[in-house]
């Protein structure tokens, strides 16, 4: 046998030498080498490793650190170059995977706005770090409730007591009232509030100073659009004077700009406290809540230390509580209210944040679903690829160099979709704010939001483009050329556990989608305990109050009116608790609010309620102003046998029951109906005149209804609202909640169904031949259909075994919400498996079909 | 004179290559020196000289043919170049000038 040089020193000898050397020393080494093995072999050797060490020296050793001595730039020229030929080729897997991309971050991006947007409302006042809204917790028979009404003279009195209140202001909520000036009569809408209102908010004025807004009784400040309404520009609004409620003259103080889109608050005009506390004396009374207080603590107050400090400042006073109804204050951040301002046993527990996180989620569910779609078209495309793969391997690719091919086209391919995506955001904004009631807009002018898209689509360019890149690169490179490529069964996994994944997301929202839908549809259609329908509402105001019975008597004899009533609130939201009623029997530590209204005559008889038993107020009994109507859940509270005549005190007005009415929602269905009490309304004259129509006729009842309110009170318009109006203004958010998920489960499926059908194409295609066989052997077209469907069904099953679950616990939670709600019944899972089973097969039937039909000849001839 | 440098070892492998003209290669040079200098030497320090000095420009090489003993390797060979040519005139005539004003004693 041939003595052969030793193997390591050459592998050391071809690991360090410099490459255009190489082959020269190599040669002489084993010229020399070839000469002396003759003589000593084991010398030969020796000398043979000796010399290749002499060689390891600088002349010689090549340069490690540019051992990749080619001009990257032009690799990357021809990775973007193959990249964009590769688009191209396959114009219809393109066209599926940027489109799904596209939408998938259209859609997250409108979310994504969305949620700042609602992040950033009341983020703009100068004093947010230090501007607090006041709330209470009542606690009185064992539960403690929470929330943001006031003493009317809260804020001033807390301002005096403590030096930590830097400025302090009240609020009420805004209200609608006429106002007269300049020949015209408008109703507009807006609050009351503390003379140091522009000094703890930062609306900016467009004439007056801060200070003197709002100082006297008679100041009033407005927006420019009521400026503009009134007097046709702020200049000249201002120093002229109002008449407010055909009353007073208030003199326009301040005029203020327009609320931006960005804050919680909404009213075009203010009018001064002293003002609001003269027309509601009540107030004034420690024990009664009605307006919110607002306060900015000095710099650097702590927080805690404050709040411990003023929590039992209501002890100073006698009607606030007693030793059965105890009332704490607290704060919290005025910033935080517009999105966390539900109670749950005294604490501030979310609110509006819900569902900005829940629409954030569905975001990042419908970017996942998009990614996943692009992994799995890629991974499945991959095989077409192949050879490109294989030849660069020979030439000596490294895998890291393929791998960042592959990102890279990744990348390239989001940033394609992510420019169609900002298109499809453009078309679709106006029609989001139109139904979110917003002013987004894409912020194209801010270097941030085109350095976070830019990063956000290099970050889902990498998540899309990972998966596929590392399982391409690892191709056998044999394989790849021979074209004998197969899947291994990992990456098929892989591929069937996205499609699970995508389809339990998708199908998640549907089950998501009906549950919200069915609830609001619950809500629309709950029958409420009196009938919303014909029913008109009429605010009283002006001469009208003094004049309800004159209005009333005429009103009657309008051709389509069926009766007239009034009652001092809005009948859709009472919402008033008085702890002042007492019975038989009640225990004198309870302190549990009933809620009362004051009515007129033929209430239950306008309002089509039912009486369990006793009767309407009516004319003909001369007591009735000493009778009260309560509700079923009252009567459970006061525990009568036989109700009617039992007595009854309402603030030390000793009375008797008269009739017990069956339970009715007046508020949402959120809440759970409570005790409610109404006494008669004789000698109020503020509140609403309520009017049942017959039906059909609504048009010539307004009309006449109209000229009736003219004559009487000439100076103020004739408005009413309709009750089904009213009760659907509660739902607003859910209206909207629904149609946004319904808009984003439509695109998940429809994302997913992108996806589904470019998997199906591709397999389809890769069967061609194994179809054609089969059909050439006599199999039916039916069992074609099965064979090539029969894997996504299965695929879809496991899916919504996944996702039923995980939907069931997500709607539940959502559900809580309401007091009054629907069941989550198995029905609503299987319809929406269904569903899925269903989108799923119309996808995939086109291609599917397509294949079955085709003639076998063609497809044999497909080479 | 700097820029033209030339070691002892250097100039013994110029000699060598310019001696077997068109025949120069690593193993031929090596052989060649030996036989000479009737000591063996390693083949790397060929190859260092012939490396420095072609970086010098004092020879130029190129491949030649495939040959079997070498494993299918090429040889590389040697010429001088007409620097190399007069570097080593240059060397010689110095030497010679400076050996020729020896005077005529006898060395006893």
């Amino acid at each position: 046998m041939k003595t052969t040089p030793p193997k390591r020193s050459l592998q050391f000898l071809r690991w360090f030498c410099r490459e255009d050397y190489l082959e020269e020393i190599e040669g002489d080494l084993i010229e020399v080498f070839g000469r002396e093995v003759e003589d000593s072999p084991s010398k030969a050797k020796w000398k043979f490793s000796w010399s290749v060490l002499k060689y390891f020296r600088p002349g010689f050793i090549r340069s490690f650190s540019n051992s990749n001595q080619f001009h990257p730039m032009g690799m990357y020229k021809s990775y973007f170059k193959i990249g964009w030929r590769n688009i191209l080729r396959n114009k219809a897997f393109s066209a599926i995977n940027i489109s799904g991309l596209a939408l998938g971050m259209a859609c997250s991006l409108i979310i994504m706005l969305w949620v700042f947007d609602e992040k950033g409302i009341d983020a703009f006042h100068e004093n947010n770090d230090n501007l607090y809204v006041v709330f209470h917790r009542a606690y009185y028979d064992g539960i403690i409730d929470g929330g943001y009404a006031n003493p009317g003279l809260l804020a001033g009195e807390l301002k005096e007591a403590y030096p930590e209140v830097k400025v302090a202001t009240s609020m009420t909520l805004s209200n609608l009232y006429s106002f007269e000036a300049n020949n015209k009569i408008l109703k507009e809408s807006g609050s009351f509030a503390g003379p140091d209102f522009f000094s703890v908010f930062s609306f900016p004025l467009l004439a007056g100073t801060k200070e003197h807004a709002l100082k006297t009784t008679i100041d009033i400040a407005i927006s420019r659009k009521m400026a503009e309404d009134f007097f046709g520009s702020v200049d000249a609004a201002y120093g002229q004077f109002i008449r407010y409620k055909n009353m007073k003259d208030m003199k326009i103080s301040a005029v203020f700009e327009n609320m931006p889109s960005n804050t919680s608050m909404e009213f075009d005009f203010l009018l001064n406290w002293d003002t609001f506390l003269e027309e509601n004396d009540w107030t004034r009374n420690w024990g009664n809540n009605g307006v919110l207080c607002y306060l900015v603590l000095e710099d650097g107050t702590d927080r805690e230390a404050f709040e411990r400090k003023f929590r039992d400042f209501l002890n100073r006073h006698e009607d606030a509580q007693n030793e059965n109804f105890k009332v704490k204050l607290a704060l919290q951040k005025y910033r935080e209210q517009y999105l966390n301002s539900k109670f749950e046993n005294g604490e501030i527990a979310g609110g509006r944040v819900q569902y900005v996180n829940l629409f954030s989620i569905i975001a990042g569910f419908i970017v996942l679903i998009a990614c996943i779609n692009s992994m799995n078209l890629t991974t499945a495309y991959s095989m077409k690829r192949g050879k490109e793969i294989g030849v660069r391997k020979v030439v000596g690719a490294f895998r890291s160099a393929l791998v960042s091919q592959f990102v890279g086209e990744a990348i390239l391919t989001v940033l394609l979709a992510f420019a169609l995506g900002l298109l499809i955001v453009f078309a679709a904004l106006p029609v989001f704010n139109a139904i979110t009631q917003k002013q987004i807009q894409i912020p194209i002018g801010q270097p941030y939001f085109w350095l976070s898209m830019g990063a956000a689509s290099i970050l889902l360019g990498f998540i899309s483009g990972s998966y596929p890149a590392l399982y391409q690169s690892g191709f056998n490179p044999l394989k790849a050329l021979k074209g004998s490529l197969k899947f291994g069964s990992g990456a098929l996994w892989f591929r069937k556990g996205l499609v699970v994944f995508q389809f339990a997301l998708s199908i998640m929202l549907i089950v998501g989608t009906i549950v919200i839908s069915k609830q609001v549809r619950y809500v629309q259609d709950a029958h409420l305990g009196y009938d919303r329908e014909n029913l008109i509402y009429i605010q009283l105001e002006g001469d009208l109050g003094a004049k309800y019975k004159v209005f009333k008597d005429q009103g009657l004899g309008v051709n389509g009116v069926k009766t007239i009533s009034r009652i001092t609130d809005n009948p859709t939201r009472i919402a008033n608790g008085t702890g002042g009623v007492e019975w038989e029997g009640k225990d004198p530590n309870s302190f549990l609010p009933l809620t009362y209204s004051a009515v007129d005559y033929d209430f239950i008889k306008t309002m089509g309620m039912e009486m369990e038993s006793g009767r309407d107020f009516s004319p003909e009994f001369g007591s009735d102003s000493v009778g009260y109507i309560v509700n079923q859940e009252a009567l459970k509270l006061f525990n009568y046998k036989d109700p009617i005549g039992m007595p009854l005190t309402l603030w030390d007005t000793k009375g008797t029951i008269i009739g017990v009415v069956k339970d009715f929602h007046f508020s949402s269905l959120h809440n759970n109906i409570s005790p409610l009490l109404f006494r008669l309304s004789e000698g109020i004259e503020q509140g609403w005149v309520l009017v049942r129509i017959e039906p059909g006729k609504t048009k010539e009842a307004l009309a006449g209804l109209e000229k009736i309110s003219k004559e009487l009170n000439p100076q103020f318009p004739f408005t009413y609202k309709f009750s089904d109006d009213e009760y659907q203004q509660l739902y607003n958010s859910e209206q909207v909640v629904t149609k946004l998920s319904n808009a984003f489960a439509f695109l998940a499926i429809f994302i997913s169904c992108l996806g589904l059908l470019g998997l199906t194409m591709f397999t389809t295609e890769q069967r061609t031949k194994e179809i054609g066989i089969r059909k050439v052997l006599g199999a039916s077209q039916i069992s074609l259909f099965n064979l090539l469907s029969r894997e996504l069904f299965i695929l879809v099953s496991i899916a919504i075994v996944i996702a039923s679950p995980l939907a069931w616990y997500v709607m539940n939670g959502w559900l809580q919400d309401y007091a009054y709600k629907i069941d989550i019944t198995v029905w609503i899972f299987i319809v929406s498996g269904m569903l899925a089973v269903l989108i799923a097969l119309v996808t995939i039937s086109f291609q599917t079909l397509k294949a079955l039909l085709t003639n076998p000849v063609k497809s044999f001839k497909s080479e | 004179m700097a820029q033209h440098s030339l070691g002892e070892f250097e100039e013994l492998v110029l000699l060598m290559v310019a001696a077997l003209h068109d025949e120069a290669y690593g193993v031929s040079i090596l052989s060649g020196l030996e036989k000479e200098l009737g000591k063996s030497l390693n083949v790397s320090a060929v190859h260092v000289a012939l490396k420095r000095m072609e970086d010098k420009d004092f020879v130029k090489s190129r491949f030649g043919g495939i040959t079997e003993d070498r494993g299918g390797r090429r040889k590389k060979y040697y010429v001088i170049t007409a620097l190399g040519k007069r570097v080593l005139d240059e060397q010689f005539a110095l030497r010679n000038n400076i050996y020729n004003r020896i005077p005529k004693i006898s060395f006893g």
